[in-house]
């Protein structure tokens, strides 16, 4: 298969400075700043061949929008290289850009004050596509988003929902070979969630272009795509399937609840945790698989009530990913007897 | 170009009450200060003439200066180029196959026509109701040189612009330019009443193409050759500033780091 994606040893060092607190400190800052240096993104050598799907996920400042700043040649990197469809990101090239799309979920890349509409002639006017062929492809992928009647509504005027679909129509209007989705359906409701991912889902199925996807959101990835890169502090610290992933990862959940009889005595629960004398509230981070058997030890102990399960956070999940990663590499390391 | 320059007149006529009052409240405002300035000095100085010109051209100079010095301006385009720099907003361009110089130029353009052609009906009329010295068969020849001047401004607004790669807010430095050019360009007053050397230097730089050449043309201040002369004058500004923005504008684009994008 073709690389569509090669990056060698891509990384992207910020500049920065740190201020003090306080007015005084304000005014030395006028003439002398203590500038520092940050990584978003540590050297990085991918391949990402023709018509992959690509998820990549991370906590906030982990460096995925960097990764994809790069690629798509909106940042020069520091050291490293870059090719994307053949072509040097940073080189602007009108053909490379014709080729690509980003979708910056954060961020509005249609036209605040136009409906949207009058965006889409602009866009085809811009990447120079016939415009009965343009108002063709508008009409389907409206269709599919049930986003038809919103066509003619000044883009300020619509909902988050609504003007993701519009982005999205937006993004695809030129059939891009490689598309850069960055968290596409972040911010949005449940329902507006499910019917971009399905349509993502649909979209990428038919027409098969090389999408490198970021998101928090594990349903994203999970349904879009066929390998998964997850990055922490700006390096890949794991590159597989999301099958093998989720297989790697330990799933966590965190249990809190209130027993109504406090223990006279501290008392080890199924293995997993103590309970000490007179606790009445516990909250505790545990394998999923252990919650069933905590909540009966606990139950033959006292009467409960307030049972809340929570997912543990992302970035714990990475964690947790990392600290079984260690040690199974820890434990092929050691010689058995 | 064409697809920018039509995007800025559907962003325009959607506004109709800011369009107004960019058009015809703003300039008016500012010629009917600059009237009652020069109304004040004659009156005052019991003077009938100054520099070989009388009252009337005076006034319809400074009539003309309100309404042509919004044409050869580009303070909001300006403002909205820093601002794509400083918020990141400028992802949306860089990802699509037009250059930013392009995307803006062309904007400014199709709004100055779309503006133009309407804010420019209220000094004919004042003119022609006042019996003002003005050739109006001028103002062709003139509007043409202060579109090319634009040009000039762009790349003026492309070097402030891409200042803000480096020192992010650099919104004072435009307000900064304008008052200087509000005086370079003519707009102020005539500038062959400045002493000399003065006047030489301000009349030879690319900015009196902006007001006081096409001004002073249109008035009898100036001969048709003083237009051509502005072309040169604007050419050689063009080819001074054109590399230095091109150099900025890279050495701003290898540190941009998209933040708040």
């Amino acid at each position: 298969m073709t690389a569509n994606i090669e990056t060698h040893n891509l990384s992207r060092t910020y500049e920065t400075y740190r201020k003090p607190e306080g007015v005084l400190k304000s005014i030395e800052g006028l003439w002398a700043r203590k500038t520092e240096f940050k990584t978003a993104l540590h050297p990085t050598t991918l391949r990402i061949e023709s018509g992959q799907i690509v998820g990549l996920v991370g906590s906030n400042g982990a460096g995925k929008t960097t990764l994809l700043k790069l690629l798509s040649g909106l940042i020069h990197p520091s050291s490293g290289t870059a090719t994307v469809l053949g072509y040097k990101p940073t080189s602007r090239d009108p053909d490379f850009l014709k080729r690509i799309s980003i979708l910056l979920g954060q961020k509005n890349q249609l036209w605040w004050d136009l409906p949207p509409v009058d965006s889409f002639d602009l866009l085809a006017r811009i990447y120079e596509i016939d415009r009965s062929i343009a108002r063709d492809r508008v009409h389907e992928l409206s269709s599919i988003l049930h986003c038809t009647d919103q066509l003619q509504t000044q883009l300020r005027r619509l909902s988050l929902g609504e003007r993701m679909k519009m982005e999205i129509i937006g993004a695809l209007l030129h059939q891009p070979d490689v598309l850069f989705l960055d968290e596409p359906t972040i911010g949005l409701d449940i329902i507006a969630q499910t019917t971009i991912r399905e349509f993502l889902a649909k979209y990428v199925r038919e027409r098969k272009p090389t999408v490198v996807l970021t998101s928090h959101y594990m349903d994203d990835i999970s349904l879009l795509a066929d390998r998964l890169l997850l990055i922490s502090q700006g390096s890949i610290v794991y590159d597989g399937t999301v099958r093998e992933f989720t297989g790697k990862a330990e799933a966590r959940q965190t249990l809190s609840l209130k027993i109504l009889n406090p223990p006279i005595e501290d008392i080890q629960i199924s293995g997993q945790f103590i309970l000490t004398a007179g606790t009445l509230a516990i909250r505790q981070e545990l394998p999923a698989h252990s919650i069933g058997d905590v909540l009966h030890a606990l139950m033959a102990i006292s009467p409960v009530q307030e049972i809340k399960i929570e997912e543990v956070e992302f970035e714990d999940v990475i964690r947790s990913f990392m600290e079984k990663d260690a040690r199974l590499r820890a434990s092929r390391r050691t010689p058995t007897a | 170009m064409l697809a920018c320059a039509r995007l800025a007149a559907l962003q325009q006529l959607e506004y109709r009450f800011n369009l107004i009052a960019d058009t015809l409240i703003q300039p008016f405002i500012v010629s009917l200060i600059e009237m009652t300035i020069w109304i004040a000095f004659f009156a005052s100085s019991g003077q009938t003439s100054l520099a070989g010109f009388d009252r009337s051209h005076y006034l319809a100079y400074a009539l003309w200066a309100g309404f042509i010095s919004r044409v050869s301006t580009s303070w909001m385009y300006e403002s909205m180029m820093i601002d794509d720099v400083e918020s990141g907003t400028i992802n949306s361009v860089l990802v699509r196959p037009i250059s930013f110089f392009e995307y803006y130029l062309g904007q400014l353009m199709g709004y100055k026509v779309l503006t133009t052609s309407i804010s420019l009906i209220a000094p004919i009329v004042v003119c022609l109701f006042l019996d003002l010295p003005v050739q109006l068969s001028r103002l062709p020849l003139a509007l043409v040189l202060v579109f090319y001047y634009l040009v000039l401004v762009h790349i003026l607004s492309i070097v402030i612009a891409s200042l803000g790669f480096f020192f992010t807010r650099v919104h004072h430095l435009t307000v900064a330019k304008n008052i200087t050019l509000w005086m370079l360009t003519g707009e102020f007053f005539p500038l062959d009443i400045a002493p000399e050397p003065f006047k030489s230097i301000l009349i030879a730089l690319p900015f009196s193409s902006a007001v006081f050449r096409p001004i002073g043309y249109m008035t009898g201040r100036l001969p048709v050759e003083e237009i051509f002369f502005g072309f040169i004058s604007v050419t050689c500004g063009i080819a001074v500033l054109g590399p230095i923005s091109i150099l900025m504008w890279n050495a701003g684009r290898r540190r941009y780091s998209g933040t708040g994008a």
